[in-house]
């Protein structure tokens, strides 16, 4: 339904553990996703014309790919296998990570990481340049260059190969105004064949709870080329979040409400017309920091239930994941294991 | 007597209707099914968030 990835099929990029506290100094990206940008914060003790602007200042309303994120964040990711991760921090600006991956179902491996963030300081503990990259052992490379250019464009890019091939290639800038946010993405462009990939996504904030976007994708191949395009509508609420998705290939409708510090609660309901199915997925996360334990769990409406226990052993700069998945329907069950160090 | 021959013509229609409403819901293939019993699965799922979660982890226990 969205990014570039999606609509080009590639082989996903490998999950990044998250379970590592980054090192002082250093600011480690969420996985593959963008640095959060801090929030506009309106000026207090004006005069009654300035607060009544103020009172009317539309904010902004965050990036298009991450109006599903936070009930996305709620379930847990499926894991298999063994894995360790050790991570080091080799300075205030440069940390490096060895990971380790024992599996039954897909072969074994070994990826090295690294991570660069520069000097360029765009708010707390936002730094620029970031610089991310891996190769795994058969010498396939993961790597992204995020930068912020001026204080509303940010641009990103990114490249995979498998092995000396690359297969992913993609750069995009995004604009942050006071009330909305605009991005374009460039994947794959091939000059010489005349094929690649565009999309464009608008956010808009109508109200400071409401918000309203579009996507459009367009795609170039020789001989063929098409353009879809997509809707999606965000309202916040004091504790929750509804996002609503809309297109000609499918619905994606998800909900995310914060009970309380400890639990949040997340439903998500896809269709696509494409495939003629449809899913609904609840989830939940309980976060007790008392005992450094996180647990996720999750059921949907094909049988599956997956759980996910992450509990970080302190004082040692230890966290452990287990992780399981039982598809009922299919009598197939899957469990992981991972250590983080560092 | 009307009564009792009444109810028996109207009970092979409700049943026939639980038939029909029973292999809608279990008919895995039809893609409007699907679509309707998940679209009210979802509206359950956020009735059940917004209204059954509200319970504190950190609460003290009742003492026995």
């Amino acid at each position: 339904m969205g990014g570039v990835l999606a609509a080009s099929s590639p082989n996903p990029p490998p999950p990044v553990t998250s379970g590592a506290a980054p090192a002082p100094g250093l600011t480690v990206p969420p996985g593959f996703g963008m640095p959060p940008v801090s929030p506009v914060i309106p000026s207090t003790g004006a005069d009654p014309g300035q607060q009544q602007e103020a009172r009317t200042h539309l904010p902004n309303p965050g990036a298009f790919d991450e109006c599903h994120r936070k009930c996305k964040e709620v379930f847990p990711i499926q894991m298999e296998g063994v894995r360790l991760t050790v991570n080091k921090g080799l300075s205030n600006h440069f940390q490096v990570n060895h990971t380790l991956m024992l599996s039954t179902m897909d072969d074994s491996s070994y990826r090295f990481g690294t991570t660069y963030v520069g000097s360029k300081q765009m708010g707390p503990a936002e730094f620029f340049p970031v610089m991310v990259g891996d190769m795994d052992n058969s010498g396939s490379l993961n790597a992204q260059i995020i930068h912020q250019i001026s204080s509303r464009i940010r641009s990103k890019f990114a490249f995979q190969t498998q092995q000396q091939k690359f297969v992913n290639w993609q750069g995009d800038a995004e604009f942050r105004g006071e009330d909305f946010t605009a991005t374009v993405t460039f994947g794959n462009p091939d000059v010489l064949v005349g094929s690649g990939i565009i999309v464009s996504h608008y956010l808009q904030s109508i109200t400071p709870s409401l918000a309203l976007g579009g996507e459009l994708v367009y795609h170039r191949r020789p001989g063929e080329e098409g353009a879809v395009m997509s809707l999606v509508g965000k309202y916040t609420g004091s504790n929750y979040i509804a996002t609503l998705t809309m297109g000609s290939a499918g619905a994606h409708a998800s909900y995310y409400h914060k009970a309380n510090d400890q639990l949040q609660v997340g439903v998500e309901y896809e269709a696509s017309a494409r495939m003629q199915d449809t899913s609904v997925s609840f989830g939940y996360l309980l976060d007790v920091p008392k005992a450094n334990l996180q647990f996720k769990g999750s059921i949907d409406s094909n049988w599956v239930v997956g759980a996910n226990l992450e509990k970080k052993l302190l004082p040692l700069p230890l966290s452990l994941v287990l992780c399981s998945f039982l598809n009922h329907r299919k009598n197939k069950f899957q469990c992981g294991f991972s250590v983080t160090i560092g | 007597m009307t009564g009792p021959e009444s109810k028996k013509a109207s009970s092979p229609g409700v049943m026939n209707w639980f038939r029909s409403a029973y292999r809608f819901s279990t008919d895995r293939n039809d893609f409007r099914r699907n679509l309707l019993v998940n679209l009210g699965l979802f509206v359950a799922g956020v009735w059940v968030a917004r209204n059954l979660s509200d319970f504190d982890l950190m609460s003290p226990q009742p003492v026995a």
